[in-house]
């Protein structure tokens, strides 16, 4: 995804280990993207100006779960909101199962130094 | 019982009770003419479960609460076309049901306004199924 403007971005970073399903892999999406913005809505300015310019999402991939943690850890340190997603093991996966990370709403460049070097979804 | 609490029982809204709504549930029909990607799928749903988790958080608090209590579940379900959207609007407003439809900002793949998905609830598990049971998971 190209820099078209700075408008805040919400990350949506999906384990490609485990290959889940299209509609398996949007369902975990959009429950890091809701936690985040629950997260982000207690004390987040940026949060206000992320819905203003339409709630920017991008889905990118992981390897596996200590990448996840790895990605996790370091949005920590830099303080970015972040909600990770452990599946109730309904569907697919065993339950328990780290699926998705979910970052921000956070500034471009806040993002782009944490996420800049993975993949697209 | 006290002039006070006498009218406060008049005028005090019910309370809702979880326990009394059952399971709850947030349906994301895709709507599959699009050829959307699964990053892009995947982004549309979130938008489309973001933007019905703040839309009825105030139309709806009951609802939100029970279902975000419940570890807010969620399913992904098929559309052909978008032509579908609008008998699903109609059903949900006539059942009290809430609804989301996201339209894409056309900065990837599709054209912008395209209708991408359509959020019905969070609301009552057995309500969205006569809505959208017959659709096919995604």
């Amino acid at each position: 995804m190209s820099l078209m403007d700075d408008a805040p971005t919400m990350a949506l970073i999906v384990r490609s280990d485990l290959a889940m399903s299209a509609g398996k892999t949007a369902v975990q999406c959009a429950h890091a993207a809701v936690k985040c913005a629950q997260l982000a809505r207690k004390n987040n300015r940026i949060y206000d100006r992320w819905l203003e310019h339409g709630g920017r999402k991008i889905c990118l991939t992981v390897d596996d779960e200590s990448h996840l943690l790895e990605v996790m850890a370091q949005a920590s340190a830099a303080g970015l909101v972040h909600a990770v997603v452990a599946d109730a093991g309904h569907t697919e996966v065993p339950a328990g199962t780290v699926t998705v990370l979910g970052l921000g709403p956070a500034t471009r460049r806040a993002m782009d130094a944490i996420t800049g070097n993975l993949a697209a979804l | 019982m006290g002039i006070r609490s006498f009218l406060h029982r008049l005028t005090a809204p019910t309370p809702v009770r979880m326990s009394s709504l059952g399971s709850q549930k947030l349906v994301c029909v895709v709507n599959q003419s699009l050829k959307m990607g699964k990053g892009k799928v995947a982004a549309q749903v979130g938008h489309a479960a973001v933007g019905a988790f703040l839309d009825a958080g105030s139309s709806h608090p009951g609802h939100v609460e029970a279902w975000l209590a419940s570890g807010q579940k969620k399913i992904c379900v098929k559309a052909p076309d978008e032509s579908l959207f609008e008998e699903l609007v109609q059903s949900a407003q006539r059942l009290g049901v809430p609804v989301h439809l996201v339209k894409d900002a056309g900065h990837t793949q599709i054209p912008a306004g395209s209708q991408t998905v359509l959020a019905l609830g969070p609301y009552n598990d057995d309500v969205l199924d006569t809505i959208t049971g017959d659709l096919k998971l995604l």
